[in-house]
């Protein structure tokens, strides 16, 4: 019942196309973040669900329904805004109650209602306080209450976390994920947040100047980028990349950059000759400080605390390593690295598309 | 220590200061009301408080006694038939009916406007602000003899309801710019998270963008007020029996010389019901109602 489909869906802003033509199914129950960078139509498209923007072309179906052209209000969902929307002259519970109010609940469900979630998010000494003498997290609470109170079909969030604090954003993010494991609502989440992606997200919808480039599990996402803005926009510090091209090898294809050579995965699509770009995420570069490996020179050393992200000088290319022994690195020093290869990424260098690893 | 007390002690000089230039001149102006013309007209010097106060200007002019009647020992209450040329009371009303009456018309104007301008997108949206600011580009001056004409031939010269007209019209512009920005400080995603919220486009406005505004809607009303209150020419040119108190106090001139006595206590009396008018709605006039809405 609570299921979301989206077919061809385009959005015109006078001769500005924005959305070209997007199909997305968000099956009942799942948690999809939208996910990409600003500009890229992420919240247009929520907008769209909500009802909060027309629909240029396409359709999108609630359930069975179709609700192309009904009003917010008739399509039982609910929404959480980035900057909260709370009713400023309404205290908490008014808040809360207030789509009952506009249908006319009886008083004693929506006490009932409004306690209830209320206890779901811990608001209860909150209840009688206007939004302006809560905090951040509690108004961000209170956003949330006044969407799950009315027990929508679908639950759209636009970037809810963005004005809170690195801390309180890490357990409201906790919080969300409890409540949608518990209400089991389907959930579409806005975000240019990876990690909120990442961590909350049954699928993740990655978006790019208004098309989709991949949709997935997060892991999978992570594992196999279809493109090289999927392999580039997902992870932190970012996917390494050399430009270079297949050569014969004497053990099989390899990859060359200037006098570099690096291993490829066995039976890898990639033809000699071709013009390719070389991914490798930094927690697949195993560096030593000797050893065999690919050279390269130390440029920043950032310990984190669980690992050490190295900054090193490849062959004229800027690379990132992630090692997670607590050796004495030093700027300057020798970096023995070995990529796994069977992590290796290649994108054509032309199409920046995938090429299969086999 | 010291250098704090310096800078308080600086500080309440300077606010006295700046309070006493605003002060100064409305209470001079109500001392004046309660001279006796001896103190007012003393060629020797300026009288300001060694004079025996006098009530007889505001007997004449806000409780209509006759000027000669109101002497002492007089009873007689000549002026109330209208005999009494200097009886304000009249004129007390009718600016009182207009005041109000532009301001309540003008202010349900704005609101609604100001929300449309605000919250809707319609073609020449834009160009219509300007349209409607454009009324005021024009002096009321430029336009007094065709309005004169206008609303004679249409029956409102000279009635309450005219001058309600015309003072609507010429504040209706400033208060949809002034409403205008007060709700675009409301973020439409309130009016969004209403409307998903079931509410209809009339609900949203009138239950949520209302209270909120309403710090502005408070200020606006007071500035329609005090404009209606004040306003002296087209008071002047739209009426002739009808007499708001500023075309009022100007009668107090006459070929005989100016009454300071009576003009000062019309003018002083005339305070009061704006004085009123403030202190009803600017409990209303706090910032920060939208406190709390959004991420500050």
């Amino acid at each position: 019942m609570g299921s979301v489909t989206i077919q061809n869906l385009v959005k015109r802003y006078g001769g500005l196309e924005v959305l070209h033509g997007i199909d997305l199914t968000v099956e009942d129950g799942k948690f999809v973040v939208l996910l990409g960078p600003s500009g890229c139509g992420k919240s247009t498209l929520l907008r769209m669900i909500a009802g909060l923007e027309t629909v240029s072309s396409g359709d999108i179906a609630i359930g069975e329904q179709r609700v192309n052209d009904m009003h917010p209000k008739d399509r039982n969902i609910a929404m959480v805004f980035q900057n909260y929307a709370l009713y400023a002259h309404m205290s908490v519970r008014e808040n809360m109650a207030f789509s009952m109010r506009l249908k006319k609940t009886a008083q004693a469900e929506v006490d009932e209602r409004v306690n209830w979630a209320a206890s779901i998010l811990s608001l209860e000494p909150y209840l009688d306080r206007f939004p302006k003498e809560l905090s951040g997290g509690q108004r961000q609470r209170v956003a949330m209450g006044r969407a799950i109170v009315r027990n929508p079909d679908v639950f759209l969030f636009d970037e809810p976390l963005s004005n809170l604090d690195a801390k309180l954003r890490v357990q409201m993010r906790k919080e969300i994920k409890e409540l949608h494991q518990r209400l089991k609502t389907t959930t579409v989440y806005v975000t240019h947040d990876q990690i909120e992606a990442m961590t909350m997200a049954d699928q993740v919808v990655i978006m790019r100047d208004g098309v989709i480039e991949q949709i997935g599990t997060p892991l999978d996402i992570y594992d196999n980028p279809d493109n090289l803005f999927v392999a580039q926009f997902i992870g932190s510090p970012g996917m390494n990349l050399l430009s270079g091209e297949i050569v014969q090898g004497a053990g099989g294809k390899m990859f060359q950059t200037g006098d570099v050579t690096c291993e490829l995965p066995q039976n890898s699509a990639a033809m000699v000759g071709q013009k390719v770009l070389y991914g490798i995420r930094p927690e697949h570069l195993q560096a030593s400080m000797q050893g065999s490996g690919l050279s390269a020179t130390v440029t920043v050393v950032e310990p984190t605390g669980p690992e050490i992200h190295l900054y090193a000088t490849l062959a004229g290319h800027e690379i990132c390593a992630i090692a997670h022994q607590r050796l004495d690195w030093k700027p300057d020093d020798e970096l023995k690295l070995n990529p796994m290869v069977d992590r290796v990424h290649l994108f054509d260098a032309e199409t920046k598309v995938a090429i299969p690893a086999g | 220590m010291h250098d704090s007390t310096l800078k308080l002690t600086l500080r309440y000089l300077v606010s006295i200061l700046i309070v006493g230039i605003f002060v100064f001149p409305i209470a001079w102006w109500g001392l004046t009301s309660v001279k006796p013309i001896s103190a007012v007209f003393d060629k020797d010097r300026i009288v300001v408080f060694d004079f025996e106060p006098t009530l007889e200007n505001y007997r004449v002019t806000v409780l209509g006694y006759s000027k000669r009647g109101s002497k002492e020992d007089g009873k007689t209450l000549m002026g109330t038939s209208g005999n009494n040329s200097y009886d304000g009371r009249s004129s007390i009303v009718s600016s009182v009916i207009v005041a109000v009456g532009s301001t309540l018309i003008t202010t349900i104007f704005a609101l609604l406007a100001s929300y449309g301008l605000s919250r809707m997108r319609f073609w020449g949206s834009q160009g219509y602000l300007n349209w409607i600011l454009s009324q005021r580009f024009l002096p009321p001056v430029a336009i007094i003899v065709p309005l004169v004409f206008i609303f004679h031939d249409m029956g409102l010269r000279d009635t309450h309801a005219g001058l309600i007209i015309a003072h609507t019209l010429i504040n209706i512009p400033i208060a949809v710019l002034l409403l205008k920005s007060f709700m675009d400080d409301i973020p439409i995603d309130i009016d969004q998270a209403a409307m998903i919220d079931g509410a209809t486009r009339f609900q949203c406005f009138w239950m949520v963008i209302l209270p909120m505004v309403k710090g502005g809607l408070a200020a606006t009303a007071v500035l329609c007020f005090v404009f209606s209150w004040t306003e002296f020419l087209l008071s002047l040119f739209l009426t002739s029996s009808i007499r708001t108190i500023p075309v009022k106090i100007t009668t107090y001139v006459t070929s005989t010389g100016s009454e300071w006595g009576y003009i000062s206590a019309l003018g002083t009396s005339a305070i009061l019901p704006s004085f009123i008018f403030i202190l009803l709605v600017q409990r209303h006039l706090v910032r920060g109602l939208t406190m709390g809405a959004i991420k500050d």
